[in-house]
């Protein structure tokens, strides 16, 4: 009896503790109570606008018109029909592609010579990455200063170096104000690609230049052989993020030639904001807006799904 | 109460705010706003219910808008419980009229935008100069009174004395907003309409056509880099002494006899080189009163008379006389009272011709269009303005302005467009037929 006892004890002390019918549930979803704070911030502060967004693109959402009616596809139909919006598209894409390029390219060589040590190299590289934690609105404030007639010294140095007087308006004639404002950019964002893609260098194993070196292979066939297929991920990395970003293209041009002359400078994102908030627009904005990421997702899958096919060789 | 961010805000937050919080305990709390927030954040705050401002500095040409919408609330009765009749007698006719929409009292007008010309003395008195004009024009060296006298005389100046100095100068740089005050005025004063009966742009015409060949000629005969120049860079063309004459905001007279300067927070203008140099002249035709601001009480104030006895006194003759005194502020003379004032006059040694110019001015003077849509309005003619300053052809400018502005119109309602436009033209400086002088209520000093 004593023995039966004891064995009923040692039963129950290793037995769970017996809890009350909440306290069971709130034991079984212990791991969904921990991550719903989050989840409803994310809900709030993402979904919820988002959701709203839609809706808005869908209504009269117009600080001049009162109500708030049922439209249908009219703001969208708006959108896509206004010859100014699709010519921003066209113009962020061109602008965006060409930008990219030009820095990627600058990056890559600035990475190249950076890659080895030499005295100097710390100072240097500190220098060559402090665009990139400038205001973009302060790059375009500056650049307008340097560029900017009669004020600028840019016309004077050229006319110097040429010899001949340069009379260029480099912010109201074409070509050259968007040569400007590529010039504005690549300056900021070249470093981001140099940063990137010298981390890439970095990572490659240097025993792999030595053989290649015992083998008799030049350096232009090492960096077709060895760089180019162990920075390949680390190269659609940085062109990915750059390009995400550049598609939104903004503030240089608001600061530097305000979409002018007439809309040549519209990008996508500077004409969301003339309608949303120059002309008060608000749903036909938020329509444009919704296109725009349709777009952009666009490029965004392409890109990611060619990042995650890309392996070093 | 609602302010723009930057310098205009000063006056409340070191001025005016602190002295009504001196005389009546009441503290007040300065939300700095860009311009169009101005608009969006006192739309938006009314939908959400949430009486977040009590005082609202807007443009006039809202005003219909902010009426309709119940975002603003009238003063009339507020005005016969507490105001001294003689305080709105004092308003300068042109801006006196300015908050009225549909019999109502929206505001009070606080502060005269009128545009007017400054031009070099010393260049239209010098001997030389009058000679060689004389010779080539068979015509005295005057501030012109045409646009195509305006453009011919600073082509002169410009062929006599560049690269040291230029004949004229604009802020044309897009989004700047000289282009539309400029273009506005301009047609206005050579016959064009707006609006027809129909309530279709009126804009491609001869008179459009003749406004942008008359700006294509001033531009080729101003400083280089005209095209690229915003309103405080024209400026320091000018205070550096290298244009002869602009046409622009009232700031332009203070700054160019260092008044303005004077304050630190207003030190990024170049020091004037033109001091004791400048003339004033009326803006041939008829000058632009660009803008302005109204302060109106926002309907959903918690506190509605406080807000409506601040804005009262702010705007008050003595009060508000010397809110425009400060020289960092950007508030400019309106009250026929300031145009007087003794005090005024004090300044600098020109404020006396200053002030009188800028009555004259008014006097003459255009309404910006006060009607719902205006900002695309005004969009359509920078963007058509900054397209012909780069080559393109006016004509077909001013039709894509124009098929815009129907699109403004239609998107807005074509009959509620027409019956603001009809309320708009009741209001004098509307039009060049219906000016303050023309109506017989011209205001001599």
């Amino acid at each position: 009896m004593q023995h039966t006892a004891t064995i009923s004890r040692l039963k129950a002390a290793g037995a769970p503790p017996r809890l009350s019918g909440f306290a069971q549930w709130a034991d079984r979803h212990f791991k969904w109570l921990l991550v719903a704070p989050a989840v409803l911030l994310i809900l709030a502060l993402s979904v919820y606008p988002l959701l709203f967004s839609l809706v808005v693109s869908f209504i009269n959402y117009d600080f001049q018109v009162p109500g708030h009616a049922f439209v249908g596809l009219k703001n969208f139909e708006r959108v896509v029909f206004d010859p100014v919006a699709r010519w921003s598209l066209l113009l962020t894409a061109w602008l965006s592609g060409i930008s990219v390029a030009i820095e990627f390219v600058l990056g890559l060589l600035v990475a190249l010579t950076m890659v080895r040590s030499f005295p100097g190299r710390g100072v240097i590289m500190s220098i060559l990455i402090v665009p990139l934690f400038i205001s973009p609105v302060i790059v375009g404030q500056a650049w307008t200063l340097l560029l900017q007639r009669p004020f600028g010294p840019t016309n004077y140095i050229l006319t110097q170096l040429l010899g001949q007087e340069v009379t260029i308006g480099w912010m109201t004639e074409s070509p050259w104000l968007y040569v400007s404002l590529i010039v504005a950019d690549v300056w900021q964002w070249t470093p981001f690609m140099f940063v990137i893609l010298l981390a890439g260098l970095t990572a490659i194993p240097p025993n792999l230049y030595e053989a290649a070196e015992l083998d008799g292979v030049n350096a232009w066939q090492a960096f077709w052989a060895i760089t180019l297929p162990h920075l390949a991920p680390m190269m659609l990395l940085a062109l990915t993020f750059r390009l995400l970003d550049a598609i939104r293209m903004f503030d240089t041009i608001f600061i530097m030639t305000g979409g002018g002359p007439g809309t040549r400078t519209y990008t996508a994102s500077y004409y969301l904001y003339t309608v949303g908030f120059t002309q008060f627009h608000l749903s036909q904005a938020t329509a444009g807006s919704w296109l725009f990421l349709v777009f952009t997702a666009l490029v965004v899958m392409l890109l990611v799904r060619r990042l995650l096919k890309t392996e070093p060789v | 109460m609602t302010y723009e961010a930057g310098l205009q805000a000063l006056d409340p937050r070191n001025f005016s705010g602190p002295m009504w919080e001196q005389l009546t305990g009441m503290k007040s709390n300065v939300v700095e706003l860009s311009n169009p927030d101005q608009y969006s954040k006192a739309v938006a705050e009314h939908i959400a219910g949430s009486g977040a401002y009590d005082v609202l500095d807007i443009s006039p040409a809202w005003t219909p808008s902010l009426a309709d919408g119940g975002v603003i609330a009238p003063l009339d009765d507020y005005i016969a419980k507490y105001m001294n009749p003689a305080d709105l007698e004092d308003y300068h006719p042109l801006y006196k009229a300015l908050p009225t929409y549909k019999g109502k009292i929206w505001g009070f007008f606080d502060d005269g935008d009128m545009f007017a010309l400054y031009y070099r003395k010393d260049i239209f008195e010098d001997p030389k100069m009058v000679e060689a004009y004389q010779a080539k024009f068979n015509a005295k060296l005057a501030p012109p009174k045409t646009w195509e006298e305006y453009a011919q005389i600073a082509q002169f100046i410009t062929d006599q004395m560049a690269p040291n100095v230029y004949g004229a100068g604009h802020f044309r740089k897009a989004g700047s907003p000289g282009n539309q005050f400029d273009f506005l005025q301009q047609y206005r004063a050579n016959g064009g309409k707006l609006f027809g009966d129909d309530m279709k742009a009126g804009l491609a015409s001869d008179a459009g056509v003749k406004t942008l060949q008359n700006m294509i000629a001033a531009n080729a005969a101003s400083i280089p880099g005209n095209n690229e120049l915003d309103a405080v860079s024209l400026w320091a063309a000018f205070l550096t002494g290298k244009v002869a004459m602009i046409y622009s905001w009232p700031p332009s007279g203070r700054m160019a006899a260092n008044y303005s300067q004077s304050a630190t927070a207003i030190n990024f203008i170049p020091q004037s080189q033109i001091a004791g140099k400048v003339g004033y002249a009326v803006v041939p035709g008829n000058p632009e009163h660009a803008t302005g601001y109204n302060k109106a009480l926002s309907a959903d104030s918690a506190n509605p008379e406080a807000a409506y006895l601040f804005m009262q006194w702010a705007c008050s003759p003595p009060v508000s006389l010397a809110r425009c005194m400060l020289p960092y502020a950007l508030r400019d003379p309106y009250r026929i009272s300031h145009f007087k004032s003794e005090l005024y006059g004090a300044l600098f040694p020109s404020a006396k011709e200053y002030l009188s110019n800028l009555n004259n001015s008014a006097n003459v003077g255009l309404l910006d269009p006060i009607m719902p849509g205006a900002q695309d309005y005004f969009l359509s003619i920078d963007r058509m303005c900054t397209a012909v300053w780069a080559g393109a052809d006016s004509k077909a400018s001013l039709e894509t302005a124009a098929a815009e502005w129907n699109e403004t119109t239609d998107r807005l309602g074509v009959d509620s467009q027409k019956a603001f436009y009809t309320e708009f033209l009741k209001l004098p400086g509307a039009t060049a037929d219906n000016t303050v002088e023309k109506l017989g209520m011209a205001v001599t000093l």
